[in-house]
C-alpha cells in the first residue's frame, strides 16, 4: 500500500511541477497550439457547432433550449462576413470578459461570459490564435427564437447589470497550485456550473448551490458536488480524473449522456495533470443536496 | 462409462434449455440482461481499479477480463424481442437496426479478448491501452442503444 500512495503522490507532484513550470514554456510558435488545447478546455466545440454528423466544427448552429427561448450558437470560425474575422483582439477579449460583441452590444448569457470573465487575456488570445488558425466557413449565424421578453439585447443588458460582474480569477494564496488550475478550468474556462449548478427564475446561476445538479432541456444534469448520496462525494480523485477521461463511473457504468459529448470534445483532450487539477478542485466543493428531485 | 456420462450431460442441457426457453417471460428476458450488465459493470469497476494502480493485480485482473469476455460473448442473446419492459434502458433502435447493434456488440468482444491477451501478458501499458478500449466500446453501445441516463 505504501508503493502506491508514494506513487499517487509522485503524480501529482509532476501535475504541479508540469503546471508550474508551463507558462515559461510557451513560446509564440506555439500560441495557437495552446489555443487549441484551452478551446477544449473551454468546451467551445460542444456548444459552437451544430449537432449533426456532418457538421464543420465551430461554424455555429447549435440549438440550445432554454426555458426563455432557443439560442442558435454562432460561426466562430475566422470568416470575415459570418464568422468572426474581423474581430481585433479587444474585441474578442471583451466578449468573454464583459458579455459584449464587438458593436457593443449586449450578449445572452447563453454565452456562458459570466465564467468565462475570470479568463487570463493571454489564454483568450490564444485561443483567439487558434480559431484564426483555422479554414474560414461562411455560414450565416440564425436568429435566436426567444420569448417576447428576451426578445431584445436590452434585456440583456438589464439581466447583466443586475447579475454580472466582470471579474478575473484571481488564485488564492491559500490552496496549492493545483487547486487554483482546478479552480480555473471548472469555474472560468469549462464553465462547469453553467449545467450543473441550478438557476433561478430569471436564470442566474444559484451561488449556494454551486454543482447542486440542475436541469437542462430534458435531461437531469447530475450533482457534482462533494454530497456523499446526492453528488459525487464518494468518487476518489483517481475516479474523477478517470471519468473525464474514459466517461466511466465508479461503479463501471458508462452512461449515454449528454456528458459523454463533453468527455469526447473536451475533457479526454485534456492533459492527465489538469483532469487531475479539476478533480483536486471538485473534492474541495461543499456537499449539498439535490437541487431537483 | 465416459461416454455416457456426456450423453446424459447433453440430454441433461437439453432438457434444461428447452424448460429455459419455454418458460422465459420477458420479465426474466429482461432480469437476465440486467444481472449479465451488472455483472458487466463489477467486473469493469474491480477492473479499473487494477489498471489504473489503484489496486494490486496479483494475478486477480485476468479473471476479471475473462469474466468480462464471456459475458460480452452472450450479449447477443440477452436482448430478444418483447423483453423491453417495465425499468428497461434498451432503446427500441436495438431492434430496428439490427446489424449495427450487432457490430456494437462484436466491437465488446473483440476489446474483450485483446483485454482477456493483456492481462495475461501483465504489461502495465497494455493493460491500461486495452481496458480503454473496453471501456470505449461500453459507450459506443450505451450512445446509441440505451436510454440517456
Amino acid at each position: 500500500m505504501t508503493t502506491i500512495a508514494s506513487r499517487s503522490r509522485l503524480v501529482v507532484l509532476t501535475g504541479a511541477a508540469i503546471l508550474l513550470a508551463a507558462p515559461a514554456t510557451y513560446g509564440q510558435d506555439d500560441v495557437v497550439e495552446r489555443g487549441k488545447y484551452l478551446t477544449y478546455a473551454g468546451g467551445c466545440i460542444s456548444c459552437h457547432t451544430e449537432d449533426s454528423d456532418d457538421a464543420v466544427p465551430l461554424a455555429g448552429g447549435r440549438a440550445m433550449e432554454t426555458p426563455f427561448g432557443t439560442f442558435y450558437s454562432p460561426n466562430i470560425t475566422p470568416d470575415a462576413e459570418t464568422g468572426i474575422g474581423g474581430w481585433s483582439d479587444d474585441d474578442f477579449v471583451n466578449a468573454f470578459w464583459d458579455g459584449v460583441n464587438p458593436e457593443g452590444e449586449h450578449y445572452f448569457p447563453a454565452f456562458p461570459y459570466t465564467a468565462y470573465t475570470g479568463a487570463s487575456r493571454e489564454d483568450l488570445l490564444a485561443i483567439k490564435a487558434y480559431l484564426f488558425s483555422l479554414e474560414p466557413v461562411s455560414s450565416e449565424s440564425a436568429d435566436h427564437d426567444l420569448a417576447w421578453y428576451m426578445d431584445t439585447r436590452l434585456a440583456a443588458g438589464g439581466w447583466k447589470a443586475l447579475n454580472f460582474e466582470s471579474a478575473r480569477f484571481v488564485p488564492d494564496p491559500d490552496k496549492d497550485e493545483q487547486w487554483n488550475r482546478g479552480a480555473y478550468l471548472v469555474r472560468h474556462l469549462g464553465h462547469c456550473g453553467e449545467c450543473h449548478t441550478p438557476r433561478g427564475l430569471t436564470g442566474v446561476l444559484d451561488a449556494d448551490l454551486e454543482f447542486a445538479g440542475s436541469e437542462f432541456g430534458d435531461e437531469n444534469i447530475p450533482n457534482i458536488s462533494t454530497h456523499r448520496i446526492d453528488g459525487i462525494g464518494r468518487w476518489s480523485v483517481s475516479d474523477i480524473e478517470y471519468f473525464l477521461d474514459i466517461g466511466m463511473l465508479p461503479d463501471g457504468d458508462f452512461t449515454g449522456s449528454s456528458m459523454v459529448d463533453v468527455i469526447e470534445d473536451n475533457t479526454s483532450k485534456l492533459t492527465r495533470e489538469d483532469r487531475l487539477a479539476i478533480a483536486a478542485y471538485l473534492k474541495s466543493v461543499p456537499p449539498a443536496e439535490n437541487a431537483n428531485n | 462409462m465416459q461416454r455416457k456420462i456426456i450423453a446424459a450431460i447433453a440430454a441433461l442441457t437439453a432438457t434444461l434449455s428447452f424448460t429455459a426457453l419455454a418458460q422465459t417471460t420477458p420479465e426474466d428476458a429482461m432480469g437476465y440482461r440486467i444481472s449479465v450488465m451488472t455483472a458487466l459493470r463489477g467486473h469493469i469497476g474491480a477492473a479499473s481499479m487494477i489498471a489504473r494502480g489503484l489496486v494490486e493485480n496479483d494475478g486477480y485482473l485476468l479473471g476479471h477480463a475473462q469474466g468480462l469476455n464471456s459475458a460480452a460473448s452472450e450479449l447477443h442473446r440477452v436482448f430478444p424481442e418483447g423483453s423491453n419492459i417495465g425499468e428497461s434502458e434498451a432503446l427500441p433502435v436495438i431492434w430496428e437496426d439490427s446489424e449495427g447493434f450487432a457490430a456494437a456488440i462484436a466491437k465488446m468482444q473483440e476489446a474483450t479478448s485483446a483485454f482477456v491477451e493483456a492481462a495475461e501478458g501483465g504489461d502495465a501499458e497494455a493493460i491500461g491501452a486495452a481496458f480503454r478500449n473496453v471501456g470505449m466500446s461500453c459507450r459506443g453501445c450505451h450512445d446509441n442503444y440505451r436510454v440517456p441516463q
